[in-house]
């Protein structure tokens, strides 16, 4: 066959050295594992397909209601006008406060759950997942009911006298942070989970044997060991949460809207779909170039991983 | 910080993640219709609703049907894609596997409106199907990354053994390479349906009021006014979390799931 690497000519054209890296890159692994096609056309149509869609619409113009092919640049100015650098703003605030504030009580935790027996250490695997994949809605929802006026923490500070009378506590900045670094919480420990596991446990019993506390001993040896995985994980957070819609949808003020919800208004509320693609892909670009970091970081992970 | 000091701080982490649960659970039980912690009487009313009105019928019919159809398609993507790199190192297998990570690294919402134009264009929209498949390929990195943990586990004189008693590829993979991975199959399709249950945003868009889920149905309700029964739905929930993850933790190895490093003790 004339597509496959050995006999594809010896075409001395870029086109043809191309066509030819196609073929000994892509149809002869495919020769050899046919198989491979299906997952391949599944990801292709279903994944790259889409996103190759809302770059073209990015550059569409908007009609009233929906869009019509073109090539402008507009939504992309619209990216220095106030509406969409204070929404980025205020995101990459709440991310960057989210993802620290979880990492805070992750990292400490993770590490002391990777040092219990199997057996607890299934069960806190398993409480941590329960709560991990709990619905968003759900977990906002709960969160708003500890807020809220009647059910929860308001009251008990009217009873203890802190407040004199009880309100409720959301929408406002600190229930959203909250909410946000509450979601984040089983995420951080599943991300560190790994690469604490993979701490040598010798390290701190010798530390312990030598005389340093627990706590001690996870400054002086378990902190600096994990400097890399840290970093990692805060970049995933910092990226998981700028992506977040229902949390800051329930517990946040209008004026402090994320990213997603921005797009979702642009593109359902609004209707401007041009204007929403355009805002996906920088957020899609960015998000990207954040992974390759994690990637980059984690090649240099002093637990060896 | 002594011993007794970490079992505290332990102690006191998951009782912060538990509480939203256990308040959920009690609001659940309120007998009238108010939003009351603790419980203003007691009374499991609420949860026949989710089983009997509608609306709610409707939402929990497509969320079953709709994450075990996700299921299938996220492990029949990540089965071949997982074993072909396994078996052949090639850069294509390579850049297919990286392709299978990408979805779940990108914020939701940026796949959502993408798939969104996507069946806009195509002209089919507001169908279960649109959300079975959307919600099978962003769910693909967990039974992606599960299956290729349960390949790398498999022994090479066992599949040497294998050989020389005359197995040929296909042989080999039905009696030796299946079995061995179908554990992690399980695991990364369970992954996938308790996650394709609970995801809200990917629903959302592509649902378009036509295709409703549980949780697009329990955020409408929240915003039209609160019943008891949100929190009873939110309750299946956590029993649904519960059950899948504690018979996998029962059956499998979770820790070695999770990417633990040594599961020995």
């Amino acid at each position: 066959m004339s597509e496959t690497a050995g006999s594809a000519g010896q075409g001395g054209m870029g086109a043809a050295t191309g066509v030819r890296a196609f073929a000994a890159g892509v149809v002869g692994p495919l020769r050899r594992f046919p198989f491979a096609l299906y997952p391949t056309l599944m990801l292709g149509i279903f994944f790259m397909v889409p996103f190759v869609i809302m770059l073209a619409i990015s550059f569409a113009t908007r009609t009233e209601s929906t869009y019509q092919a073109g090539f402008e640049l507009t939504h992309y100015a619209r990216f220095f006008s106030p509406l969409f650098t204070t929404h980025l703003w205020v995101s990459v605030q709440f991310s960057v406060l989210a993802s620290a504030l979880s990492l805070l009580v992750a990292v400490p935790f993770t590490f002391f759950v990777s040092r219990l027996r199997r057996r607890p250490q299934v069960v806190a695997l398993v409480f941590v997942l329960c709560v991990l994949t709990l619905s968003e809605v759900i977990i906002a929802y709960s969160l708003s009911i500890v807020m809220s006026r009647s059910g929860g923490l308001p009251n008990v500070a009217e009873w203890l006298g802190i407040v004199e009378r009880a309100r409720s506590w959301y929408p406002s900045y600190p229930a959203n942070l909250f909410g946000l670094t509450f979601f984040n919480l089983p995420f951080a420990v599943l991300v560190l989970y790994p690469a604490c596991t993979r701490l040598d446990r010798e390290l701190t019993e010798a530390a312990q044997t030598m005389g340093a506390s627990p706590g001690r001993a996870f400054f002086t040896v378990v902190l600096p060991l994990l400097e890399r995985p840290i970093m990692a994980a805060f970049v995933l957070l910092f990226v998981f949460t700028m992506g977040a819609f229902v949390t800051p949808t329930w517990l946040a003020r209008p004026e402090d809207t994320m990213m997603a919800q921005l797009i979702t208004n642009q593109a359902l509320g609004r209707g401007n779909i041009p204007f929403a693609a355009a805002l996906s892909v920088f957020f899609m670009v960015v998000t990207l170039l954040l992974s390759l970091l994690t990637v980059w970081l984690r090649r240099g992970d002093r637990t060896g991983g | 910080m002594a011993a007794w000091g970490k079992r505290v701080f332990l102690a006191m982490v998951f009782a912060m993640m538990a509480a939203p649960l256990a308040i959920v659970a009690g609001v659940s039980l309120n007998a009238k219709k108010r939003m009351f912690f603790p419980p203003d009487g007691v009374s499991l009313r609420w949860y026949p609703e989710i089983f009997t009105t509608s609306k709610w019928v409707e939402a929990l019919t497509n969320s079953v049907v709709i994450a075990l159809l996700a299921g299938i398609v996220a492990v029949s993507i990540a089965l071949p894609t997982a074993y072909f790199l396994w078996r052949h190192r090639v850069f294509y297998a390579k850049a297919l596997f990286a392709a299978g990570l990408v979805p779940f690294a990108l914020p939701p919402v940026i796949t959502a409106l993408g798939m969104l134009l996507f069946w806009g264009e195509v002209g089919y929209v507001g169908k279960l199907w649109n959300i079975a498949i959307g919600h099978g390929v962003f769910l693909v990195t967990l039974p992606l990354v599960m299956i290729s943990l349960g390949l790398e586990a498999i022994d090479d004189e066992l599949l040497e053994a294998a050989r020389t008693m005359g197995a040929d590829s296909r042989q080999l993979f039905a009696t030796v390479i299946l079995p061995m991975a179908l554990p992690y199959m399980v695991a990364g399709y369970a992954f996938a349906l308790v996650l394709s249950m609970n995801e809200y945003i990917i629903s959302f868009f592509l649902g378009q009021h036509a295709t409703i889920t549980l949780p697009v149905q329990v955020l409408a309700s929240l915003r039209s006014g609160y019943t008891p029964t949100i929190a009873a739905v939110a309750v299946l929930f956590i029993l649904l979390a519960v059950v899948v993850f504690g018979l996998i933790a029962r059956f499998g190895d979770l820790p070695k799931l999770l990417g633990a490093w040594t599961t020995k003790d």
